[in-house]
């Protein structure tokens, strides 16, 4: 910053420190490529890059909608067994030979309706959302497994959910649907009245009220798309496996909320940003390939990774305040 | 009751002075009060009463001068001043209460300091020593009851009581009654007798003149940061009090001449709201600026609130442009043209981390874009013009608004319906907090919204500023309407007198 003008220096250090979470993951994320490219065999190479970017896929598309979950003074905790609870219902579905568009269709609704109903007792019967996605956690974790057995749903050959899981230009579908809805949930949250009400809301609801925005249907829309998000995130683990499976995507919840805690979104709401969360859903993908490549042993990469995880935030969050304590 | 002359005061202020930062709060200020007194302390915001509490619980050092307690000076530094004074017996009861809801009566009142044995809690030991507190002050309550199942009376006393626990020599009570109705402060005023029976010095601030005449002995006035009189209160008329109280403030800005009367805007008839309202009714005509003026717990709020439909009213119709509005839900209200700003900025008027931009545009989203898709340019366009309108003062529009200056935060949020276009505005205590010249501005704001053909509320607990501001002002006292001055006959001498009342 020394060599630049001095007359550029006031506005350059503002828009530094607006950026300064972004910046500072995006160090962290090469700091990561570092490491991981010198220690890990194979970190580098295209097959393994394209695996990064498949997995990204599974946090990404539900990070998304807990994005705004959490901008909105929310959490949503349901995120796992709603995606495993979709690819069971949807293999079912296709096993009684229902059409299988319309099939995929009704799976997207039935998670949408779901995520809504967590929504709807948040907004207007008071049940703190924590509580609400909870019990929908256990709900939808126990439906799957009480209906599978545990067992694997398998969905025989299907050209269509076969052809979901096939690479276009090199890249797989799930690849390439979350990055287009990145750019939706990006301009939605930047440009839109909805987007920018979900601040509002997030940073004083009672302000947010007396402006005369709809909290209510603020609270319900954001519930529903995380409902939304995790039903596709669920019919593309169906194209991925072949089967619907009960068990599967366990845990999901608290890598998303982890990618978007690490991205800079306050859980306390009204601040957050998409490309902070984009960036945090590389951060805890990048640490979950790294740590598996190396070889270390699965129970410690836990360790490892929650070691990290606390590490980025704490990292971010002084950053952020050295920044801020600059300009002030 | 007794006053006995013949004793050392408990409690002395000589010469104290207290600056602060652009305001000398206090003002070789000379006090006395001794053991089982009960002065009441008199003035209105600004004037210096809470800067003198603060100078006797040792929450601040005097510039200059002696705070005396108990024969014998305060002498401790910043750090240790507070328990200092906390030890020679100062006790204060705060307007906002301090009490745990969900805990019992008997835990509250011992607070962090409950009698235990090896760490646990003697209950029986507890509760025993409550009702003996309880019972001091008269008052008849079980200690195991929830502080939340108590009404707010009762969680006054429970408040009373906790600081009567430790021998206290000086209680002071920071308008104790002021979110009470009258059967239920007689409660806490019986209990206040009890005290100043039992020998104890009493500070009570208040601003109801019937309840001054009930317990007090003399009633001391500030104006400026000075003690202006202390008088008996027998004999002490009410007019010459509030004189003593404003000073002979002339006005500096031309007295209001109301336009001729508008068109009826609103119509508001037989509104009632247990037990903050009963059988409020007015008319508020277009172009008109009709002010409030009550005391902090007269049912300002609550007024607005129930026309805004923010609060279901027991009783009462209103209507608008002829129009009744039965049971109409807030947004209900925005869409017809109503706007309303809070009384606390903070807490319910701004959304401190977004920008001005979008504190301002929240009201109406579809007057700067299109099917919910926002265009910047004509955010930053819409926000402009009310920033230039309303003479924000913003480095940027998209500036967020937690670093702006109070008074431009409140020129924001009168701003937001101006952008929706509303013509009924209910502004509620929009100058508090605000600095002078900042006041000045939103006066001469209000006076142009209404010129424009708007019909503006102005609720003020700044009796001062109604004459200002308004053609038209309602004393509501006790949740009813008692009076009514027009402009250009509004004083207020006249305005203060029918608050107080009494």
């Amino acid at each position: 910053m020394t060599a630049t003008p001095t007359q550029l220096r006031p506005t350059r250090r503002i828009a530094l420190g607006q950026h300064m979470n972004e910046l500072s993951l995006l160090a962290g994320i090469v700091v990561l490529y570092l490491v991981f490219a010198s220690t890990a065999n194979g970190f580098l190479g295209l097959y393994n890059q394209v695996n990064i970017l498949r997995d990204a896929a599974t946090i990404g598309i539900a990070a998304w909608a807990m994005t705004l979950i959490i901008i909105s003074g929310e959490i949503d905790v349901s995120t796992g067994p709603m995606v495993a609870f979709i690819s069971v219902v949807l293999a079912y579905m296709l096993q009684w030979g229902w059409p299988t568009v319309p099939s995929m269709a009704l799976a997207l609704v039935v998670g949408g309706a779901l995520g809504g109903l967590a929504g709807v007792l948040r907004a207007h019967f008071d049940v703190p959302s924590f509580v609400a996605t909870l019990g929908l956690w256990s709900v939808l974790r126990g439906a799957s497994l009480f209906f599978t057995d545990a067992l694997p749903v398998s969905i025989g050959r299907n050209d269509v959910v076969d052809a979901l899981d096939r690479s276009v230009l090199g890249l797989p579908p799930a690849v390439l649907i979350m990055l287009v809805l990145f750019l939706v949930f990006w301009f939605v949250s930047k440009r839109t009245a909805f987007g920018r009400s979900i601040y509002a809301v997030g940073g004083n609801p009672q302000a947010a009220f007396l402006s005369g925005i709809n909290v209510r249907r603020i609270r319900i829309t954001v519930f529903v798309l995380g409902g939304l998000m995790a039903a596709l995130s669920g019919v593309l683990l169906l194209s991925r496996l072949g089967s619907g499976n009960a068990t599967a995507a366990s845990g999901l919840e608290f890598d998303v909320i982890a990618a978007v805690v690490v991205g800079g979104t306050a859980l306390s709401g009204g601040r957050g940003s998409m490309v902070g969360t984009l960036l945090g859903v590389l951060v805890i993908t990048l640490i979950g390939n790294g740590l598996i490549l190396l070889g270390i042993n699965p129970f410690v990469q836990q360790v490892v990774r929650g070691v990290i995880i606390v590490a980025a935030v704490l990292a971010n969050i002084y950053a952020i305040k050295r920044s801020q304590g600059r300009r002030g | 009751m007794s006053t006995d002359s013949g004793t050392a005061p408990v409690v002395a202020l000589a010469n104290c002075s207290k600056q602060y930062p652009g305001v000398l709060a206090l003002q070789n200020a000379e006090f006395e009060l001794r053991a089982g007194e009960v002065r009441a302390l008199l003035g209105k915001n600004g004037a210096g009463k809470s800067t003198m509490i603060r100078l006797l619980t040792g929450a601040e050092l005097p510039d200059s001068g002696t705070v005396t307690i108990g024969g014998a000076p305060l002498v401790e530094g910043p750090s240790r001043r507070a328990a200092e004074a906390y030890e020679r017996g100062v006790r204060v009861v705060y307007q906002e209460l301090s009490l745990v809801m969900e805990m019992s009566v008997a835990e509250n009142l011992f607070l962090g300091r409950w009698p235990r044995r090896s760490g646990v809690i003697q209950q029986s030991e507890m509760t025993a020593a409550a009702e003996v507190a309880l019972s001091r002050l008269g008052v008849n309550l079980a200690p195991n009851r929830t502080v939340a199942s108590l009404s707010p009376a009762e969680r006054q006393l429970v408040e009373i009581a906790r600081v009567l626990i430790g021998h206290p020599k000086v209680v002071i009570l920071d308008e104790p009654t002021s979110s009470l109705a009258d059967a239920e402060a007689k409660l806490v005023l019986s209990a206040v007798q009890r005290i100043a029976a039992e020998g104890i010095a009493v500070i009570y601030v208040s601003h109801r003149m019937a309840e001054i005449r009930q317990i007090a002995d003399s009633v001391t006035v500030m104006r400026d940061g000075r003690i202006v009189e202390t008088v008996p209160i027998e004999g002490a008329d009410t007019r010459e009090i509030v004189r003593l109280m404003l000073g002979t403030e002339a006005a500096e800005r031309a007295a209001i001449m109301p336009p001729p009367r508008g068109t009826p805007v609103l119509e508001v008839r037989n509104i009632a709201l247990a037990p903050k309202l009963s059988d409020v009714s007015f008319t508020l005509h277009r172009g008109e600026v009709l002010g409030i003026a009550g005391l902090l717990g007269s049912g300002r709020t609550e007024l607005l609130e129930t026309i805004m439909g923010h609060r279901p009213r027991d009783a009462g119709t209103i209507r608008h442009d002829g129009r009744n509005l039965s049971g109409s839900s807030y947004r209900a209200m925005v869409r017809r043209g109503f706007g309303f700003t809070p009384e606390s900025r903070k807490d319910a008027g701004i959304v401190p981390m977004l920008g001005v931009d979008e504190n301002t545009v929240a009201t109406d989203f579809g007057a700067v874009g299109r099917w919910g898709i926002l265009s910047p340019r004509r955010i930053a366009d819409a926000t402009r013009r009310v920033v230039d309108r309303l003479h924000v003062k913003t480095a940027r529009t998209d500036t967020p608004i937690g670093t702006l200056s109070g008074g431009n935060q409140q020129k924001v949020v009168i701003g937001r319906w101006v952008h929706a276009g509303s013509d009924v505005l209910l502004l509620d205590e929009p100058t508090r907090g605000v600095d002078v010249e900042a006041k000045a501005q939103i006066y001469d704001i209000i006076r142009e919204l209404a010129a424009e053909g708007r019909a503006v509320i102005f609720v003020s607990s700044e009796i001062e500023e109604l004459p200002l501001v308004c053609d038209r002002v309602l004393v509501l006292r006790g949740g009813r309407l008692v009076e009514e001055l027009t402009a250009p006959g509004i004083d207020p001498d006249g305005l203060l007198a029918a608050c107080l009342a009494a």
